[in-house]
């Protein structure tokens, strides 16, 4: 039986990064004890970054196959789907890869139609497409779809109009493919806010360093992903296994 | 009521086509047209839990009649008892040409098994038809296209639009001619539905309710859950199973071999539990106990396969010579077997989905 694979997108760095790494390490632990390894498919726009990211995970003992590209570009998603397929299999896809959309973060009022209309291409369309391509592994494997939010999708922050209204529609998403689909788990999971690249965009010059590092919710989605737990909306904060609360400082 | 019972002497071995030319020790039976059951018990006067449950005891080849509430009783405090989480589709789509399109099962590509039926007084029926590239139109502008025979009697076919949403919008319970009307389809849900996708009711847990799940737990048995989608169950005589979307989540897994290893007992709650564990107890490859695990199952449990991870079953009365039977000899044995079948035809149990239920122990 070849091992598991799990393909990550975004994964040069922040959460991404974080998840491949604490994948890589646990492996699938269903039952606490004994942990089943799992092979890696990870992308990233900075194809610099991505081969050092993967060169970490391997210098760790992972199996990791690294594929440049951007995820809104269809042949390089048609390069994710040969990686799976040479691989055999796929039993989890995690949509991280996304983009904030215009920094510093504009009123609605003001918001670039083509800015906005990049926000949605990234954290809609290219997740939905990229489900799509990898539906018959899944459903093959029994395996799983992960879809990244933030609860920017649910409430009215302002200035994350765009960011919200497209993870809103990638959340509806994952809540009409669970409904669709039978055979698989479609989970749409919130980490909270977290000391990355990306949230920094979002408060430019400002101090986030109160914010968690990326790491700290890794527990969070391996019991999501090693419990299979029931599709739906998940948050990180709620999945913290016993004796891994993360307490915020202060 | 001048039920004409057959005697037990209609229970012969007997060696017929199919099965029993396969296990020639699994007793053929011949059933009577008064015992199948043509409405739900609710219909019958019976509250959902009034049916009656046969009781046979491998170990001490005993047979015992109960009624279903009876079930905490007869488990023991640290027995598990595991059950199918699949709702039940409205599977069966009616066209306006007069046939019956019944969805059985999904297929990892996105095509799903169909079987076409011919509809005849809101009755359908078997139909040889169809051609591979056939294109059916169906209700609210929808299109089935089938693709090639997948078995005698199912088509691979693709729908236009996603099916799950589809069925849930248009479609009717499955119905066979011995039910004698259309129920609604909370008729054909179990308590413990949580996860549409079966074609047809699992059965074996239709007599569940809140009251019997209750009595459960406050007498210590534990229950954990699973999910298997059913396929359609009008499967030629001697025909295997076909593959079906099953899963076994970790915590199941975890609590099947722990109490096994505690001493209690693994209680299946219809055969798909025990298909869905048995696949689940060979996923690995060892033979170290039940282990997490999902896709399709194309596992058929026989007295020859035999069961590792289960010790007893809830079921259903199943027709002569169906599958379902061998699985059951592969808990009591044929001999026990038959004489379980024999007392229930004596003794006036009812078949079928809304019928009565036999539970199977060591």
């Amino acid at each position: 039986m070849n091992t598991p694979v799990a393909l990550i997108t975004g994964a040069s760095r922040g959460l991404g990064r974080a998840l491949a790494a604490g994948l890589a390490r646990e492996g699938l632990t269903h039952d606490g004890q004994t942990h089943e390894r799992l092979s890696l498919i990870i992308d990233a726009r900075n194809a610099a970054a991505l081969q050092e990211a993967a060169e970490q995970l391997r210098a760790a003992g992972a199996t990791v196959t690294a594929i440049s590209g951007d995820v809104t570009d269809p042949a390089h998603r048609a390069a994710l789907l040969r990686a799976a397929e040479a691989a055999g299999r796929l039993d989890l896809l995690v949509n991280n890869a996304g983009t904030l959309g215009a920094s510093p973060l504009p009123a609605l009022a003001d918001y670039p139609p083509a800015d906005l209309r990049t926000a949605f291409e990234a954290n809609v369309i290219a997740p939905i497409a990229l489900i799509q391509l990898m539906l018959p592994l899944l459903r093959a494997s029994g395996g799983g779809v992960l879809n990244i939010t933030s609860d920017a999708a649910r409430e009215a922050y302002a200035g994350w109009g765009g960011y919200g209204a497209a993870k809103a529609a990638l959340e509806q998403a994952s809540n009409v493919l669970a409904a669709e689909e039978l055979a698989i788990r479609v989970w749409w999971a919130d980490p909270g806010d977290l000391r990355t690249d990306m949230h920094q965009q979002a408060f430019p010059g400002q101090d986030i360093s109160d914010r968690p590092r990326p790491e700290s919710v890794v527990p969070a989605f391996a019991r999501l992903i090693s419990q299979r737990l029931p599709s739906g909306r998940y948050r990180a904060a709620d999945l913290m296994p016993a004796g891994h609360s993360a307490r915020r400082p202060g | 009521m001048g039920i004409d019972v057959a005697p037990a002497g209609a229970v012969r071995p007997q060696r017929g086509q199919g099965l029993a030319d396969r296990d020639p020790d699994l007793a053929d039976f011949v059933l009577p047209a008064e015992r199948e059951a043509h409405d739900p018990p609710e219909a019958r006067g019976l509250a959902r839990d009034g049916v009656r449950l046969l009781v046979s005891r491998r170990a001490s080849g005993e047979v015992s009649h109960h009624a279903f509430t009876d079930l905490p009783g007869l488990l023991l405090p640290g027995d598990l008892l595991v059950v199918n989480t699949t709702g039940t589709l409205p599977a069966q789509v009616r066209t306006a040409g007069g046939l019956a399109v019944h969805f059985s099962t999904a297929q990892p590509d996105g095509t799903w098994l169909v079987e076409l039926r011919q509809l005849k007084d809101k009755i359908s029926m078997p139909n040889g038809h169809g051609h591979p590239g056939q294109v059916i139109p169906l209700p609210a502008g929808a299109w089935l296209t089938l693709q090639d025979c997948a078995t005698a009697r199912l088509w691979r076919a693709r729908l236009s639009v996603a099916v799950v949403p589809y069925l849930l919008r248009h479609g009717l319970p499955i119905r066979y001619s011995y039910v004698r009307r259309d129920w609604p389809l909370s008729f054909y849900q179990t308590v413990f539905a949580a996860r549409p996708g079966s074609a047809e009711m699992p059965s074996a847990s239709r007599p569940f309710t809140p009251e019997v799940v209750t009595a459960l737990a406050t007498r210590g048995v534990l229950i954990a859950p699973l999910t298997l989608h059913c396929g359609v169950s009008s499967l030629e005589a001697g025909e295997d199973p076909y593959p079906e979307p099953y899963d076994v989540p970790p915590a199941t897994a975890r609590l099947v071999n722990h109490v096994r290893a505690s001493g209690g007992r693994v209680i299946a709650a219809g055969t798909t539990v025990v298909r869905a564990l048995e696949t689940a107890a060979r996923a690995d490859g060892r033979d170290g106990g039940v282990v997490a695990a999902a896709g399709w199952t194309s596992h058929v449990v026989t007295p020859q396969t035999g069961v590792r991870a289960v010790d007893g079953l809830l079921t259903g009365l199943h027709e002569p010579r169906s599958s379902h039977l061998r699985m059951l000899a592969a808990f009591a044995g044929p001999d026990l077997l038959a004489r379980c079948y024999a007392e229930a035809i004596g003794a006036g149990y009812l078949w079928h989905e809304f019928g009565d239920v036999h539970l199977l122990i060591p």
